[in-house]
C-alpha cells in the first residue's frame, strides 16, 4: 500500500495506527517478561548522565558512584534478559520491543522500538560489563580530577548511546546511538581540552565520523526509497527482490559509515588522536566498544551483504588494508596508547575482513570483537596502571622492567598480551586463528590473497604487541631517577584482573563449544563452511610459526638488546609509520587546504562579488540621479528648451509613427 | 430684420443652473471681499479678518458643494459641465484649500503670518523693508490671491470647453505665480522662482492654446463634446486631431509637473513660501488632473491609440525621473518636490487605465496625496535653525531625540509616500497600478513598483536621519505650531491613517463619482 | 469550529500591550519589562488554547477561520485562519517572543521612553507576525507582509550596534524591493481569479486556470520576494548585516520568525496558487537551494564574527527548507515545516547564547574568545548543546527534520539528496570549529572571575532546550497536524510520492 495515494484526511488516522503497530517480520516475537524492560538498557545509564550534568557541584562527591551503580544495574538487566533468553529455543530468540510512533511524516514512518536478539544481546552483555569495570576502574583513576562528575556522566551518557545503537530497531534509531557515542566519544576526547592539542584531535574525531555518518546516511536514504522502510525487519524483507546494483551502493554507503566509526582505511585519521582522552575512556570507547560498531553495522546489515559480492569483496579488501595498515603503525610507534590504537585499528581489520566473508565470517567477527573487547580493554586499563605509576609518561623508550614494580599490572597485561598474539589456550587464538582460516576460504585469487595477509598480519601482530610489552615490562630500567613506579589501588587492579580473566578463559568457553556459533546463528544464518585452501592443520602451525617469528625478533630487539632512550632515526619505512604513513599530511593536502581557500575566495566574493553587485546597482542610480541633475541648472531658457525639446520630441515621435 | 431677429434671438441669456456654479461663487465673492477688506479695514484687524472671511467662503462652498450633489448637469451652454469627477475633485480642492490657508495663517509669535513677507513691493534687504518691517506690514493680501486661485482651480476640473479651461487655468496660475514671490526669509530666491514660474507657466499656456486652435480647427468648437463626437467622423482637417491633443495634454502636464515639463517644480517649491508650496503641491495637482481627466476622457479618448504611447513614456519618465533625481537631493522641499513629481507618475499609470475603476482610482489617489502633501510641508515649516526654516536634510538629524512628535508625524508621512501598507499611500498606490494592470498597462506598473522602490530609499534616508543619527548641533529646533497648524497637521496625518486602514467609504464615493457627462 | 475569534485575540493582545508599555505613565516607567512579558505570555495561553481547539483530521484547509469584508472595492476581505503548517509557525513565534523578551531584559538599561518603545515595538512586531502566517487573505498577507517590516526597521535601526544605519537600510531595502515585485503579482492575481468583494481570499485564488506564461510571471513575482525574505543565495547578503547590528533578541525574531515568511510563503502560495508554474521552476529552485547550502556552511566556516557565523549558518539552513519544500514529497515538505519550527528554537538558542557570551566579553570576534569552558562551564554546555542542535545531532530535534528534508528530496532528486546530505560534515565544521576556537584552550586569565549563566538567562535556555529534546525524541504531535496541511498543498500541487521501488514485507512498505 502506499500512504501518497491516501486522502490528507486518511493520513493523519493512518499515522495513528502504525503508533500502534508492532515490527513483525516472522522471525521476530513481540518482547514479554523482562525483555519488555529493555528500554531500562538506555534509560537507567542515561538518567545518570542527565542527573550528573543537570545536578551540578553538589553531586560532585557521590556523582561517580551513582554512575557506576547505574552501569551495573543496567548490566543486571541485560543479564536477566540474557538468561531469559537461555531459557528459550534458539529460534525464539530475537523478541521486538516497540516503544511509539517516532517519526510519521507523510509516507516516511519510523517507529521507536528494540530488536532484542542475540547478537544485540552479545554487544550489550560486553558494553554493560566492560563498561562498568572500566567504571570502576575510573574510580580511581580519575580520583582527583576536579572535573570527575562531569567524566562520569559523559561515560554513562556513552553507554546509553551505545546500548542504542545495538538495541534500536531501525537504521534510523540506530543512528541516533551512532551519533550518541560519537558525542560523548568527542567529550571525553576533549575532556582535558584546556591544552589546545586534546580539543583539535576531539573536533579531529567528530569530522572525520562525520565523514562516515554521511555516508550512513545516503545509505538510509536509499534503503528508504528502495524498500519503503529503514527498519531492519522491513529491509530484510525487501532484500530479496531489491537489484544487485541499488544492494551494492547501499552496502558501499554503510561500509564508508562503518569505516568512520571503526577507524577503517581511508577514515583511520582519528583514532591515534583520539588517545588524548584520558585512558579509561581509550580502553571503553576507543578499544572495546564504539569503534567495533562499524563490524556491529555490518554484521546487522548481513542480509544486505549477502546478496552483493561486489560489496563484500570492498569490505575485506578496507578490512585487509587496515590490517596491515594499522600493524606497521603499531610496530614503530613509542607511545604506548598510539601503539595500543594502533592495533586495535589492525584487530578491528581482522573483524572486518570476517565480516566480508559472509555467515561464517560474521560469527568469527563478533567472536573476536568480544575477545578484543576484553583483552584490549585489559591491556590499556594496564596501560593506564603504568601511566598513574609513571606519573602520566607514555613513552615507553623510559619505561623497561615495571614487571617488578607493578605485579599484577604487568601479569594481567601478559594475559591479554598472549592472547592478542593468538596463543593457544588463550581467548585470542580461537578467534583469530578461525579468521585466518576462513581466510583462506573461497576459490580463485581471495582465498590466497586475504589468507596470506592475515596471516603475515599475525606476524606483524606478535612483533609490535611483544615490542610493546618487552619495552614496557621487560629488559633493563630505562626510568628517570624521580619516577617512583608502584602498583595502583585495587580499585584499579580488579577491574584488570577481571578483564583478564576474560582474555584468558572466554574463547576458551565460547569457541571450541560452538557456543558462540549456535548463539548467533538465528540472527546471521549458518553459512555452510568451505574448505580451506591449505589444510587446517597447516594453516594452524604456519600461524603458530608466524607468530613465533615475530615474538623472537621482538625479543632479540627489545628485551635482550638494549632498548635506546632516544628513537634511532631508523629506516624509511619506520619514520612513516611513526607518522601514521602520512595520512594527515594526505588529507591536508587533499581536503583541509583546499577547503580552506575555497571559503577564504568565498568570504571575499560574498563581500566584493554578490554584495558588489547590489552596491553597484545603487552606485549607478546615485550616478545617473547626479548626472541628471546637472540638466536642472536653474537657467529659465534651459528649462524652456528642455520643455520644447519634449514637445518636439514627443510631436515628432508620433508624426514619425504616422 | 431677420438678421437683427436672429440677432435678437443670439441675444437669449443662457440658463445658469446657479445650484451647480454656487461653490465656485461662493469662493470668488469671498476673494473679491477680501480685496475690499485690504482696502477698508485697519491694518491690525486685516490679518483676522481676512482669514476668517477666507476660511467662511471655503467651508461654505465645500457646504454648497456637498449640498449642490443634486444639481449635476451641464451649464452656461456647457462651458461649465457639473458632474461626478468635478463635484468629487471639487470638495477635495476646498477641503484640501482649508487646511492650507490654515497653514498659511500660522503666525508662531509674529504679527502677521509667519510665511509672508511684509511688503512684497519692497526690495529684499532694502530701507524700505525694514521699515515696513517695522511699521508692522503685513501682506494679508495672500488670503485673497488664495482664493481667487482656489476658484480658478474649483472651475479647472468643471470646465466644459477648451477656452473655460484655459481661462481657469489662467485664474488659478496668476495667483499662484505672485504667492511664490511673498517669502519672508530667502526672498531672493522666492521672487526668482516666482519668476520662473511665471515665465515657464506662461511658455506652457502657449502651448495649452495653440492645442486648443487646433482642435477648432479639427472640429470647429471648443467644446469636448463637440470634438470628441468629431472624432472618428471624416472631416478635412484630420491632420490637426493628434497635434492639438498633445500640445493641449503638455500646457497640462506641465502643471502637474510631468517629465519633460517638471523643470520648474523643484525651484518653485524651494523658492515658495513652504505653505504656499504645500497648497500647489495638494490643490494645484488635483485641479490639473481632473482637468487632464475631463480632456482625455470626456474629449479625445477616442482617439487615443494615436497619443497613448506618447502618453506612456512621460508616465514612465516622470516616475523614473522623480525618483531617481530625488535620490541625490540635499534640501527637504526640493526632495519633496521631485516626490511630487515621482507621484504624479503615479497617477498617471492610473489615468492611463481609460476606464471608471482608473478614474475613481485618480482621484482617490490625489485625496490621499494631497493630505499627506500640505501636512509634510506644514511640519518642514516647524523645523527652525535661527528663525529661519532649516530645509538642508543634514540639519534634520536626531530630530527624533528633541522632537519626538513632530518627527513621529513626519515619519508616518514618509512610509506613506513610500507606499507602506496601512497609509493611504498603499491604497492609492495599489488603486492606480491595479487599474492600470486590469487594463493592460502592467509594464508601466513595473516601471512603477521599482521607481517607487527607489524613492523609498529616498524617504527611509530620512527616517535615518531624523532617529538613528545624532543630532547635528542643538542650533536646530522645532518651533511649537499654534492651533492652526496643529489642525492642519493632525488633519492630514490623521486621513492619511484612516485611508490607509479604512479606504472603503472614500473608495465607494470616488467610484461613484467617476462617470463623466458629456 | 469554534466562533470564537481566536486568531484576531492573540493578535490583538501585543497590540494592546504594545500600546499600553508605550504610554506607561512614568511612575510605571520602570515596570515596562515585566508589562511587556506579561502580554507576551497571555498571547502565549491564548495560543496554546486556540491549538488546542485545532482538530488535525478535519476536512476544511483552514480552521479557526474568521472573515469580514474590509476594502470591498479591491475585493479584500479581512479572512484569518490557520491550517497545520500556519498553526506550528504561529506556536513557534508566540513561544519566542516571551524568551526574546526576557532575553532583552538589559537590551536598554536606562529606564524611560526609549526603553518602553524598544518592548512595545517587539510586541507590534508578534501582532504582525501573527497576522502574516494567519491571513487566508493575500491582499491581507501582504499588508502584513510590508507592515512588518517597519518595527524591524526600527529595532535594527535605533538600537542596533554601531553599523546599524547600513544594516538598516539594507534590510529595509532589500525586503521593500521583493514585496514591491510581489505587489504586481498580487494584483495581477487577482485580475486573473473570479474577483468580486472577497476575490483575494486564497481559496477563490487557488486552482485557476491560469494562461501559463502569466502564472510562470507572477510565480516568479511571488517566489523573489521569498528568496529574499528567505533568504535565499544570492539574495542573501542583507541578512548577515542585519544579524551582527540588530540586537539579539531583534536577530532573533527576524532570522526565527520573520524569515519563516518566506519559506512558509513559498508553500503556501507559490505551490498552492501557482502548481504549474512551481513543477516548472523546480530545477532551478534546487540548484539555488543547494548553493545556499553549501555557500552559507562555506562562509560560516569563514566568519569571525559570531552573529555573522550564525546568519551563515541559517541562509545554509534555509537552503535545505527550501530544498524539502520544493522537492514536493510529502515527506520533504513536512520535513521543511518541521524545520522552520526547530531551526526558530536552534537559531534562537545559537543567538541568545552567544549575546550572553558577547555581554560578558565585549566582543563578537571568535578569536577573542578561548579556553571559556573553564570560566563558565554551564554556558559553555548550553552553547554546546544549541550547536550541536545547528548542526543537527540525531537525537535532537533539527536532526529529525534535517532528515526529512533529504530523504523527501532523495525520494524525487537522488543527486540534490546526496549533495545536500555532504552539508551536514561542513555543519559539523562550522559549529566545532566555533566552540573550539571560544571554549577550549587554557584558561583565561583575564576573565577569570566572569559569572556563569544568571536565573533569568537559564529561564531563557531552558525551554528552547527542552523544545531540542521533546521534539527530537517524540516530535509526532507536531507532524499530525503537519501532515495533512502537507498532503492537501501536495494534492493541489498535482504531485504524488514516488513508490518504493522494491517494497519489502506488505507491513515493510509503511514503516
Amino acid at each position: 500500500m502506499h500512504l501518497v495515494e491516501l486522502s490528507a484526511a486518511h493520513m493523519g488516522q493512518l499515522g495513528a495506527q502504525l503508533g500502534g503497530q508492532p515490527i513483525i517480520s516472522e522471525a521476530v516475537a513481540p518482547a514479554t517478561g523482562v525483555a519488555s524492560v529493555a528500554w531500562l538498557l538506555v534509560a537507567l545509564p542515561m538518567m545518570g548522565a542527565a542527573v550528573l550534568l543537570l545536578g551540578g557541584r553538589r553531586l560532585d562527591r557521590v556523582g561517580p558512584a551513582l554512575a557506576t551503580g547505574l552501569s551495573w544495574a543496567a548490566f543486571g538487566v541485560g543479564a536477566a534478559i540474557f538468561f531469559m533468553m537461555l531459557g528459550r529455543p534458539a529460534e525464539e530468540r530475537a523478541l521486538s520491543l516497540d516503544l511509539y510512533s517516532w517519526v510519521p511524516a507523510g509516507s516516511f514512518q519510523v517507529d521507536a522500538g528494540m530488536l532484542v536478539d542475540p547478537l544485540s544481546m552479545a554487544f550489550v552483555l560486553l558494553v554493560t560489563f566492560v563498561g562498568s569495570l572500566i567504571l570502576v576502574y575510573s574510580l580511581g583513576y580519575m580520583e582527583h580530577d576536579p572535573d570527575k562528575r562531569r567524566f562520569f556522566a559523559y561515560l554513562n551518557l556513552f553507554i546509553a548511546a551505545m546500548l542504542l545503537l545495538v538495541l534500536a530497531n531501525s537504521y534510523l534509531l540506530l543512528y541516533v546511538g551512532w551519533e550518541g557515542v560519537g558525542l560523548a566519544s568527542y567529550l571525553l576526547i576533549g575532556f582535558w581540552n584546556h591544552s589546545p592539542a586534546n580539543a583539535a584531535a576531539a573536533n579531529k574525531a567528530f569530522v572525520v565520523n562525520r565523514v562516515g555518518d554521511f555516508g550512513l546516511t545516503v545509505a538510509i536514504m536509499l534503503m528508504f526509497v528502495t524498500f519503503g522502510t529503514v527498519s531492519f525487519s522491513g529491509v530484510n524483507a525487501g532484500v530479496a527482490g531489491a537489484d544487485q546494483g541499488t544492494l551494492t551502493v547501499i552496502g558501499l554507503f554503510l561500509l564508508l559509515g562503518a569505516c568512520g566509526k571503526s577507524a577503517q582505511f581511508p577514515l583511520q585519521s582519528w583514532l591515534g588522536d583520539a588517545m588524548a582522552g584520558p585512558t579509561p575512556v581509550s580502553a571503553l570507547i576507543h578499544a572495546a566498544t564504539m569503534v567495533t560498531a562499524g563490524v556491529y553495522l555490518v554484521v546487522r546489515s548481513g542480509a544486505i551483504f549477502d546478496a552483493t559480492p561486489t560489496a563484500q569483496t570492498v569490505v575485506v579488501i578496507v578490512g585487509a588494508i587496515t590490517l596491515v595498515y594499522g600493524a606497521v603503525v603499531g610496530c614503530a610507534k613509542d607511545d604506548i596508547k598510539k601503539a595500543l590504537a594502533a592495533s586495535t585499528m589492525s584487530q578491528i581489520g581482522y573483524m572486518m575482513l570476517a565480516a566480508g566473508l559472509g555467515p561464517v565470517g560474521y560469527v568469527f567477527a563478533i567472536f573476536h570483537l568480544l575477545n578484543h573487547g576484553f583483552f584490549k580493554a585489559g591491556m590499556f586499563l594496564g596501560a593506564g596502571s603504568v601511566m598513574h605509576g609513571m606519573d602520566d609518561q607514555v613513552d615507553m623508550r623510559r619505561f623497561g622492567h615495571l614487571s617488578g614494580a607493578m605485579k599484577i599490572t604487568w601479569f594481567t597485561f601478559a594475559i591479554g598480551w598472549l592472547s592478542i598474539l593468538g596463543v593457544p589456550p588463550f581467548s585470542g587464538f580461537w578467534s583469530k586463528d578461525a579468521i585466518i582460516e576462513t581466510a583462506f576460504v573461497g576459490e580463485g585469487w581471495r582465498p590466497w590473497v586475504f589468507g596470506f595477509t592475515a596471516l603475515i598480519g599475525a606476524g606483524i601482530t606478535a612483533f609490535y604487541m611483544s615490542r610493546l610489552f618487552f619495552m614496557t615490562f621487560q629488559g633493563k630500567k630505562r626510568w628517570p631517577k624521580e619516577a617512583h613506579p608502584h602498583e595502583s589501588p585495587k580499585v584499579m587492579t580488579i577491574p584488570m584482573i577481571v578483564l583478564a580473566f576474560g582474555s584468558a578463559f572466554l574463547g576458551l568457553i565460547l569457541g571450541p563449544t560452538g557456543a558462540i556459533r549456535s548463539w548467533l546463528e538465528p540472527v546471521v544464518g549458518s553459512g555452510a563452511e568451505g574448505e580451506p585452501v591449505i589444510a587446517v592443520p597447516v594453516l594452524m602451525t604456519m600461524t603458530l610459526l608466524v607468530v613465533a617469528a615475530g615474538l623472537a625478533l621482538a625479543f632479540v630487539s627489545y628485551w635482550r638488546d638494549a632498548v635506546p632512550v632516544v628513537a634511532p632515526v631508523g629506516s624509511l619505512l619506520t619514520r612513516a609509520a611513526r607518522k601514521d604513513l602520512y595520512q594527515d599530511d594526505v588529507n591536508e593536502a587533499l581536503l583541509m587546504r583546499p577547503g580552506l581557500y575555497l571559503t577564504r575566495f568565498l568570504v571575499f566574493f560574498d563581500n566584493r562579488g554578490v554584495d558588489g553587485g547590489v552596491g553597484g546597482l545603487a552606485a549607478l542610480i546615485g550616478g545617473s540621479s547626479a548626472r541628471l541633475r546637472r540638466i536642472q541648472n536653474g537657467f529659465v531658457r534651459s528649462y524652456a528648451l528642455t520643455m520644447l525639446a519634449g514637445v518636439v520630441v514627443i510631436l515628432g515621435a508620433v508624426w514619425v509613427v504616422q | 430684420m431677420i438678421a437683427s431677429l436672429s440677432g435678437l434671438t443670439a441675444l437669449v441669456a443662457t440658463p445658469i443652473n446657479y445650484g451647480a456654479v454656487l461653490p465656485m461663487l461662493i469662493v470668488f465673492a469671498a476673494a473679491t471681499i477680501g480685496v475690499l477688506l485690504e482696502a477698508f479695514t485697519p491694518r491690525a484687524k486685516r490679518y483676522a479678518a481676512q482669514v476668517g472671511v477666507a476660511l467662511v467662503g471655503l467651508v461654505a462652498a465645500l457646504v454648497a458643494v456637498v449640498l449642490g450633489l443634486g444639481h449635476q448637469g451641464s451649464t452656461l451652454a456647457g462651458a461649465v459641465v457639473i458632474d461626478g469627477p468635478a463635484l468629487f475633485l471639487q470638495g477635495t480642492i476646498l477641503g484640501l484649500s482649508v487646511l492650507s490657508v490654515l497653514t498659511m495663517a500660522e503666525r508662531f509669535d509674529g504679527v502677521g503670518a509667519d510665511a509672508f513677507t511684509a511688503q512684497g513691493a519692497s526690495a529684499p534687504g532694502s530701507a524700505q523693508e525694514a521699515a515696513a518691517v517695522r511699521a508692522g506690514a503685513t501682506t494679508t493680501e495672500v488670503f485673497p490671491l488664495t482664493m481667487f486661485a482656489v476658484g480658478g482651480m474649483l472651475l479647472f476640473p468643471a470646465a466644459g470647453d477648451l477656452l473655460t479651461m484655459f481661462v481657469a487655468l489662467e485664474v488659478l496660475s496668476l495667483p499662484l505665480y505672485i504667492l511664490s514671490g511673498l517669502a519672508r526669509r530667502r526672498r531672493l530666491l522666492s521672487q526668482e522662482a516666482s519668476l520662473k514660474y511665471f515665465l515657464l507657466g506662461a511658455f506652457s499656456s502657449a502651448f495649452f492654446l495653440f492645442g486648443s486652435a487646433l482642435l477648432f480647427g479639427y472640429s470647429g468648437s471648443m467644446d469636448l463634446g463637440v470634438i470628441s463626437r468629431a472624432i472618428g467622423t471624416q472631416s478635412g482637417m484630420d491632420g490637426l486631431l493628434i497635434p492639438g491633443v498633445l500640445l493641449v495634454l503638455v500646457g497640462l502636464l506641465f502643471k502637474i509637473g510631468a517629465v519633460p515639463f517638471h523643470s520648474w517644480t523643484p525651484d518653485v517649491y524651494q523658492g515658495a513660501p513652504t505653505p504656499v508650496t504645500g497648497f500647489m503641491a495638494a490643490c494645484t495637482k488635483v485641479a490639473a488632473f481632473g482637468a487632464i481627466l475631463r480632456f482625455v476622457y470626456v474629449g479625445v479618448a477616442d482617439s487615443r491609440w494615436d497619443w497613448l504611447p506618447a502618453l506612456w513614456v512621460v508616465a514612465i519618465l516622470t516616475m523614473v525621473v522623480g525618483a531617481v533625481l530625488s535620490v541625490t537631493q540635499t534640501d527637504i522641499k526640493r526632495l519633496l518636490a521631485y516626490s511630487s513629481i515621482a507621484h504624479a507618475g503615479f497617477v498617471l499609470t492610473g489615468l492611463l487605465a481609460f476606464d471608471r475603476v482608473g478614474v475613481s482610482a485618480v482621484l482617490f489617489y490625489v485625496v490621499a496625496y494631497g493630505f499627506c502633501t500640505i501636512a509634510a510641508f506644514a511640519l518642514v515649516s516647524m523645523v527652525r535653525a535661527g528663525g529661519s526654516e532649516a530645509t538642508q536634510l543634514s540639519q534634520w538629524a536626531g530630530l527624533g531625540r528633541n522632537h519626538p512628535v513632530i518627527a513621529g508625524a513626519f515619519a508616518f508621512l514618509l512610509l506613506a509616500f513610500a507606499g507602506i501598507p496601512l497609509t493611504s499611500g498603499f491604497t492609492a498606490k495599489f488603486a492606480v497600478f491595479s487599474a492600470a494592470v486590469a487594463h493592460g498597462a502592467t509594464p508601466l506598473v513595473v516601471v512603477g513598483v521599482l521607481s517607487s522602490a527607489i524613492a523609498a530609499f529616498v524617504y527611509v534616508r530620512i527616517i535615518v536621519l531624523m532617529y538613528f543619527s545624532e543630532p547635528a548641533g542643538d542650533t536646530v529646533r522645532a518651533v511649537s505650531p499654534s492651533i492652526v497648524t496643529t489642525l492642519a497637521v493632525t488633519v492630514g496625518v490623521l486621513v492619511t491613517f484612516v485611508l490607509g486602514v479604512f479606504p472603503s467609504p472614500l473608495l465607494d464615493l470616488a467610484a461613484r463619482s467617476s462617470l463623466f457627462l458629456r | 469550529m469554534s466562533s470564537f475569534p481566536w486568531l484576531t485575540t492573540i493578535g490583538l493582545i501585543p497590540l494592546v500591550g504594545a500600546l499600553v508599555v508605550a504610554f506607561l505613565p512614568a511612575s510605571l516607567a520602570d515596570r515596562a519589562k515585566q508589562v511587556a512579558l506579561g502580554f507576551s505570555v497571555v498571547a502565549l495561553l491564548f495560543t496554546i488554547a486556540a491549538a488546542l481547539e485545532f482538530k488535525a483530521d478535519s476536512t476544511a484547509q483552514f480552521q479557526l477561520q474568521e472573515q469580514h469584508p474590509w476594502i470591498e472595492q479591491f475585493g479584500v476581505s479581512y479572512a484569518l485562519g490557520v491550517d497545520g503548517i500556519a498553526l506550528v509557525l504561529i506556536v513557534m513565534a508566540v513561544i519566542l517572543v516571551p524568551v526574546c523578551l526576557l532575553a532583552a531584559w538589559h537590551d536598554v538599561p536606562e529606564v524611560g521612553k526609549r526603553q518602553q518603545n524598544y518592548f512595545a515595538l517587539m510586541l507590534v512586531l508578534e501582532t504582525f507576525m501573527v497576522g502574516v502566517f494567519a491571513a487566508t487573505d493575500v491582499f491581507l498577507f501582504y499588508v502584513f507582509f510590508e507592515a512588518m517590516l517597519v518595527p524591524v526597521y526600527f529595532l535594527i535601526g535605533s538600537y542596533g550596534g554601531p553599523r546599524r544605519q547600513y544594516a538598516s537600510v539594507k534590510f529595509l531595502l532589500f525586503s521593500l524591493l521583493g514585496g514591491l515585485v510581489m505587489l504586481v503579482a498580487v494584483i495581477a492575481l487577482y485580475q486573473q481569479g473570479p474577483g468580486g468583494a472577497d476575490g483575494f481570499l486564497v481559496e477563490k485564488l487557488t486552482g485557476l486556470k491560469l494562461d501559463q506564461t502569466a502564472g510562470r510571471l507572477m510565480f516568479l513575482g511571488f517566489f523573489f520576494a521569498f528568496a529574499v525574505k528567505a533568504p535565499m543565495w544570492p539574495v542573501h547578503t542583507w541578512l548577515p548585516d542585519a544579524a551582527t547590528e540588530a540586537r539579539p533578541a531583534t536577530a532573533v525574531l527576524l532570522v526565527g520568525v520573520l524569515d519563516k515568511v518566506g519559506t512558509y510563503g513559498m508553500i503556501r502560495f507559490c505551490l498552492q496558487m501557482f502548481p504549474e508554474a512551481s513543477r516548472w521552476a523546480t530545477p532551478v529552485v534546487i540548484v539555488l537551494a543547494l548553493i545556499s547550502i553549501l555557500y552559507g556552511a562555506l562562509l560560516a566556516i569563514g566568519q569571525t564574527d559570531i552573529m555573522r557565523l550564525i546568519a551563515y549558518t541559517s541562509i545554509s539552513h534555509f537552503g535545505f527548507i527550501v530544498l524539502g519544500i520544493f522537492a514536493m514529497t510529502s515527506v520533504g515538505t513536512a520535513g521543511s515545516t518541521l524545520y522552520m519550527v526547530n531551526h526558530g528554537f536552534t537559531t534562537a538558542a545559537l543567538f541568545l547564547v552567544a549575546a550572553m557570551l558577547i555581554r560578558r566579553r565585549g566582543s563578537k570576534r571568535i578569536p577573542d574568545y578561548g579556553g571559556w569552558q573553564r570560566v563558565t562551564p554551564v554556558l559553555a554546555g548550553v552553547f554546546l548543546v544549541s550547536g550541536l542542535s545547528g548542526l543537527a545531532l540525531p537525537g535532537l530535534s533539527s536532526f529529525i527534520s534535517e532528515f526529512l528534508v533529504l530523504v523527501g528530496t532523495f525520494q524525487r532528486y537522488r543527486v540534490a539528496g546526496v549533495i545536500a546530505a555532504s552539508g551536514i560534515i561542513l555543519a559539523a565544521l562550522y559549529i566545532l570549529l566555533m566552540y573550539q576556537r571560544m571554549m577550549t584552550g587554557p584558561k583565561p586569565e583575564a576573565a577569570a572571575g566572569t559569572p556563569d549563566l544568571s536565573h533569568r538567562e537559564k529561564w531563557v535556555v531552558a525551554p528552547l532546550i527542552l523544545s531540542f529534546l521533546v521534539l527530537g525524541f517524540y516530535p509526532k504531535p507536531v507532524l499530525d497536524v503537519i501532515n495533512p496541511a502537507v498532503a492537501r498543498t501536495l494534492q493541489i500541487v498535482g504531485v504524488t510520492d514516488p513508490a518504493p521501488t522494491h517494497p519489502g514485507a506488505a507491513e515493510g512498505a509503511v514503516k
